[in-house]
């Protein structure tokens, strides 16, 4: 067992999970997509992002660019979600809440594809 | 034939060619529009009117192509009716004519050769790989091609025989063996098969001509001294010319290989065994390696090859029964000499029956075949030794029977294809044959017992160079680099069992001008070095990702991964004090 191994796996299974978990929910229903879970969505990606640093691999270079995929979109969910709260005279309305979760919908592919390629690398050296 | 690389010439010899048929065309339409445009016809309203240009154009057109839309645009007058019977007939004899003019060039073999030779310079140009230029696709030149496809390395072919030519594209090769009929000796044919080119890595050269060997290796060396030089040569003069032109040139003597070959296979068959399992010949096992008998031998044919076989049965101290012919007076001499081809009878009165071997060595396939036949009805269980002269008696000679089957053209063939892709094996067998002569038996027997041991004795094995450098072994340079210590066990370890070993063995390991056969488990790798590996095809890909991933590289040396991002190299840092952690 490797503690680099352990650490790692879980932030990005970790970004996955909530990634769905805010996923979920009718698209353009503002009720059914929290602030929080949002919020601990963007932190943990970025997290996940900084432990992808520096590892020279061509894998390490496959999941580093995946990690910063589904950070530019949470990233511009969140500026939305602040332009539609705070700017905008009409607020939180439900086409708005739509291009967020949309968005939120396109960096869960990405973080699929970080977890498929985590678990697809440990599988590769059966030790 | 003349030759000529100017890419424009197949344009320019249709335009030559259809310089008549174009300007009769040209003016049967010219001569019939000007009629349309002065014969007077009729518009809707009455008056006059002759076609204009276009109109006159337009209905050649499409009476050319038999489409008759009708009188367009108005209805004929009677005048306009008759011009229109003699420019039509006009047209179709003019076109005929084109068209036949046409058809002829294209069955004209001068353009039809054009046509290829063009096709084939642009084939060569588009080339990225390195690749080998052919000069002759005879029986050793087509086993060549086939031993350099299934390393994938592209050949391309020159031949002078347009039916050996033929038969190359037949052939189901796994790379592009592009091939032109054309003379080697032409400089500019051999341009055209890309000799100037980075990528051309060697030119070999088969033709059965000592001149035309001895012109394509000087033009070889005066246009791309950068190029490996490899011919085939049997006269003493020509070698010595050909030596002359510089250090990259090796010339192949197909009988002194194939004579030092038997000799080698003869005096001990394990490196007949060992050859034929490199190549992964079907059937090779390390396992059956043919015993000689001791006793007494028979010998067919006595000619170059035969005197050589004879020889070397004398160094073991065997007599020997010759059957031959024979065309020189001497031979008589001999002692156990039969001035005779070999029949039952001769074989009978040559003592089959007490004999325990016999040498079927003459350079006749069918002749050496009925020799293997009869002595095997007159004595079941003979040894026999067989000298197969064409590939395509294959079949033949595999069910034959025979325990060693020697094949002049693929001996020298092999010689030349290692030369090519794995130039390492060259001292690898200088070393193993040098060890039956010294009579240290120890050595052949530890290569043996590696081989078994790791790559396994029916195993098909691939033999593959790796270069350390940055660009082919990244990851062992870079640990090199950094002061780091990489011996052969070290990257021979398997990556999901670091306690197992890959089954793969180095072979040379060439740093400089050291070589060193079977090398030693611990060496110590350095940068620049050349290593020559045989082993498992999935094993060597495994290898090779070991070689490009320093983190894999790194846990077969140490036994531990190292952490790979910045922030785990920290946290590392912090636990284990100040120590500083290589990277």
């Amino acid at each position: 067992m490797n503690l680099e191994k352990v650490i790692f796996g879980f932030f990005v299974i970790l970004a996955l999970s909530l990634n769905l978990s805010f996923f979920i929910g009718r698209i353009d229903e503002p009720a059914h997509h929290d602030v929080i879970t949002f919020f601990l969505v963007v932190v943990v990606n970025i997290i996940a992002t900084g432990l992808k640093l520096g590892d020279r691999s061509q894998i390490g270079a496959l999941l580093l660019a995946t990690s910063l995929v589904a950070d530019i979109l949470l990233i511009a969910a969140a500026i939305i979600w602040t332009f539609a709260v705070h700017v905008s005279d009409a607020g939180m309305v439900a086409s708005t809440m739509a291009i967020i979760v949309s968005l939120a919908g396109g960096a869960l592919v990405a973080n699929i594809v970080s977890v498929a390629t985590v678990v697809g690398e440990t599988l590769m050296l059966r030790r | 034939m003349p030759y000529s690389t100017d890419p424009h010439r197949v344009t320019f010899i249709v335009l030559r060619y259809m310089r008549k048929p174009i300007l009769v065309l040209v003016s049967v339409y010219a001569i019939s529009m000007v009629g349309w445009v002065v014969i007077p016809g009729v518009n809707v309203e009455g008056k006059p009117e002759p076609l204009s240009f276009f109109h006159a154009f337009y209905f050649l057109t499409y009476t050319a192509t038999t489409t008759g839309f009708g009188e367009i645009p108005y209805s004929f007058s009677d005048a306009q009716r008759m011009w229109s019977i003699i420019s039509l007939y006009a047209g179709v004899v003019a076109w005929l004519y084109a068209v036949g003019s046409i058809i002829r060039l294209l069955q004209n073999p001068h353009f039809r050769y054009a046509l290829a030779e063009r096709h084939f310079a642009r084939f060569v140009a588009r080339i990225r790989e390195p690749f080998v230029i052919l000069c002759g696709f005879g029986n050793t030149g087509s086993l060549l091609a086939r031993g350099l496809s299934d390393a994938g390395v592209t050949a391309v072919v020159i031949d002078k025989d347009i039916d050996r030519i033929s038969a190359l594209q037949l052939r189901d090769y796994r790379v592009a063996m592009p091939g032109i009929c054309a003379n080697a000796r032409v400089p500019v044919v051999l341009t055209d098969a890309g000799l100037m080119r980075p990528n051309c890595k060697a030119i070999v050269a088969l033709t059965g001509d000592e001149e035309v060997n001895l012109k394509i290796a000087v033009s070889a060396r005066l246009l791309n001294p950068a190029v490996q030089v490899i011919t085939q040569s049997t006269s003493e003069a020509h070698e010595e010319a050909i030596a002359t032109l510089g250090s990259d040139v090796h010339i192949v003597d197909p009988f002194q290989t194939y004579a030092r070959y038997l000799g080698a296979t003869i005096d001990n068959p394990s490196i007949y065994v060992l050859n034929r399992w490199l190549v992964g010949d079907k059937g090779a096992n390390l396992d059956a390696v043919p015993k000689l008998p001791r006793g007494k031998w028979i010998l067919c044919g006595y000619g170059r090859m035969g005197r050589r076989i004879q020889q070397a049965l004398e160094n073991l101290r065997i007599e020997t029964t010759i059957i031959d012919p024979g065309i020189l007076q001497t031979d008589d001499s001999l002692p156990n000499f039969f001035r005779s081809r070999a029949s039952q009878t001769t074989l009978r009165e040559a003592g089959i029956a007490q004999a325990t071997g016999i040498v079927a060595g003459t350079d006749d396939d069918a002749y050496n075949l009925s020799i293997l036949l009869n002595a095997r009805a007159l004595n079941p269980n003979i040894f026999m030794i067989v000298r197969q002269e064409l590939h395509m008696n294959e079949r033949l000679f595999s069910v034959a029977g025979a325990q060693l089957i020697m094949q002049p053209n693929l001996v020298s063939a092999r010689r030349i294809l290692f030369e090519l892709i794995a130039p390492l094996l060259k001292p690898f067998f200088e070393r193993v044959r040098a060890s039956r002569i010294d009579g240290d038996d120890g050595f052949l027997r530890q290569v043996f017992e590696e081989l078994r041991e790791n790559v396994g004795s029916n195993a098909v094995p691939r033999l593959w160079t790796i270069h350390i450098d940055d660009q082919s072994a990244p990851a062992v340079h870079s640990v090199i680099e950094t002061a780091g210590e990489v011996t052969l066990r070290d990257i021979f370890r398997n990556p999901n069992e670091r306690e197992q070993r890959l089954a793969c063995v180095a072979l040379v390991v060439r740093s400089g001008d050291d070589i060193r056969v079977m090398p030693d488990r611990n060496h110590r790798l350095s940068n620049g070095d050349q290593i020559l590996l045989c082993g498992h095809d999935k094993d060597l890909h495994l290898l090779e990702a070991t070689l490009n991933n320093e983190y894999t590289l790194n846990y077969l040396i140490t036994g531990a991964d190292q952490p790979r991002g910045y922030v785990m190299q920290w946290v590392t840092r912090r636990l284990n004090g100040s120590q500083p952690m290589a990277t």
